[in-house]
């Protein structure tokens, strides 16, 4: 996600107290990696011959917006480590690259390069009505930050709302539940309930927030319907909430996913729909690896401050799409969206491919 | 802080690593499983249904997944994907018969 850039500095209308509350929540972080370390390393010397995994997807991306070229190399590996039955270990990390001309559209390239961890967390599978996590996880806000990763997501630009609810930096340091409330074979309930701890600027950095998500699922429809809500509580609390949908009709191969979401910084909703070229989910041919999409935004200007990383005026945008699924987990992506605001229109150029791959994380060989 | 956090992460790995080595490998050769999108063992089905249903909806069956990877990988999605441990389970056998 490109949550690298988010702007570190959370000033707030009353600094002492924000002072005070990082103190105390620094040694709760503090706390908080130390036991979850220990705990760690004692559930390991218990846990049976389970395999943990090492995947990564490499990215390389392409942008051209505004006529302003930027390429972005990314990698994103993920370790996953069971400890037994009942307890996993995932950690998630991102390099990011960012190439770009000193000047904008003039100069030498020149590039950075960022690393962030998204999740760092430890997690408790008590059932199957509740998993226990704790450490740093990503923001349960909507949908899109928790399971359109680069290598899902159908268009390479994140949705302009992507920042509401999601603050800080996408992920939360703290504690969290989540499951199934009640499964059945027509429906399923689930939900998820967090709190997160006001950390630093830095790598591992998160807001004071709380909040949940519920969704229903409909599997003999492909439907499913949710929605979230969050009360930051740094610097002047505020509420956040949203609404999401996704939609996959079995019999044919389209996915259509929305989100709507507000915060007194703004609000604004994106609807993408996606479609491969074949005539059921299960064709496999050369046509059928390329898939179509198209995604319509709007964004609606509230009060924004330079934290929320929201747009200062009103936008609305369009992106069309081509995927293609080449064998071996390679995808190709290209697209052009146009963005209309008050600041000026803009036309939006990008182009990605992305390989992700997975190997056990021991010796005993790739089988 | 930084070092703290990697510090820990390499005890954990140690103590992965003595436990694991400790315990009888699984047998090193080709044991590619065949794949998942074909599987129609008994309780293969129904586990495929639960596949498409909640797996499918974001990502195609894998190319190949090794026996060895699939309980990271399926408590992995449990987890993320939220599913119930009794679909954990149906398509544990799908994928891993």
């Amino acid at each position: 996600m490109a949550v690298n850039a988010i702007s570190a500095d959370e000033s707030g209308k009353n600094p002492g107290r924000q002072v005070g509350r990082l103190e105390k929540d620094s040694k709760m972080n503090r706390v908080l990696v130390g036991l979850l370390g220990l705990f760690c390393s004692a559930a390991a010397l218990l846990a049976q011959s389970d395999v943990p995994i090492l995947s990564s997807a490499l990215a390389f991306q392409g942008t051209t917006s505004g006529g302003v070229n930027s390429f972005q190399p990314i990698t994103v590996p993920v370790l996953v480590a069971p400890l037994g039955d009942h307890w996993l270990f995932e950690s998630r990390g991102e390099v990011q690259g960012f190439i770009a001309r000193q000047d904008g559209t003039s100069g030498p390239y020149t590039g950075q390069f960022f690393y962030s961890i998204d999740y760092l967390q430890v997690d408790y599978l008590v059932n199957s009505h509740v998993t226990v996590t704790a450490g740093r996880f990503l923001t349960p806000f909507n949908i899109y930050n928790e399971r359109f990763p680069l290598w899902i997501a159908n268009l390479e630009g994140t949705p302009i709302i992507f920042t509401i609810g999601t603050r800080t930096s996408a992920s939360s340091n703290g504690g969290m539940a989540r499951g199934v409330v009640v499964a059945r074979p027509k429906y399923t309930v689930n939900y998820t309930a967090y709190f997160s701890a006001l950390t630093a600027p830095g790598n591992f950095q998160s807001g004071r927030a709380a909040g949940g998500r519920a969704g229903l699922f409909l599997p003999e429809a492909g439907l499913e319907v949710g929605a979230s809500y969050q009360r930051f509580l740094q610097s002047t609390d505020y509420n956040a909430a949203g609404a999401y949908f996704t939609w996959q009709p079995p019999p044919i191969p389209l996915d259509v996913r929305a989100e709507y979401a507000h915060s007194p910084g703004g609000q604004g909703y994106w609807l993408e729909g996606a479609m491969r070229l074949a005539k059921s989910r299960d064709t496999n041919t050369w046509l059928s690896r390329l898939q179509t999409v198209a995604r319509v935004q709007q964004y609606f200007k509230g009060s924004p401050g330079p934290e929320d990383l929201l747009p200062g005026t009103d936008v609305n945008q369009f992106d069309f799409g081509l995927n293609y699924y080449l064998p071996h987990n390679v995808r190709l992506n290209g697209s052009y969206g146009r963005q209309f605001s008050s600041a000026g229109n803009v036309n939006i150029w990008n182009f990605e491919i992305t390989y992700r791959f997975l190997f056990p994380a021991w010796p005993g060989g790739h089988q | 802080m930084r070092t703290l956090i990697i510090t820990l992460l390499g005890i954990v790995v140690l103590a992965c690593s003595l436990k694991v080595l400790a315990l009888p490998q699984a047998p090193v050769g080709k044991q590619k499983m065949p794949k998942a999108a074909t599987n129609k063992n008994v309780g293969g089905n129904e586990g495929e249904q639960k596949f498409r249903e909640n797996c499918g909806r974001c990502h195609n069956p894998p190319d190949s997944l090794s026996p060895r990877e699939v309980k990271a990988v399926l408590q992995h999605m449990r987890v993320r994907a939220m599913l119930s441990a009794e679909d954990e389970q149906l398509i544990l056998k799908y994928l891993a018969p």
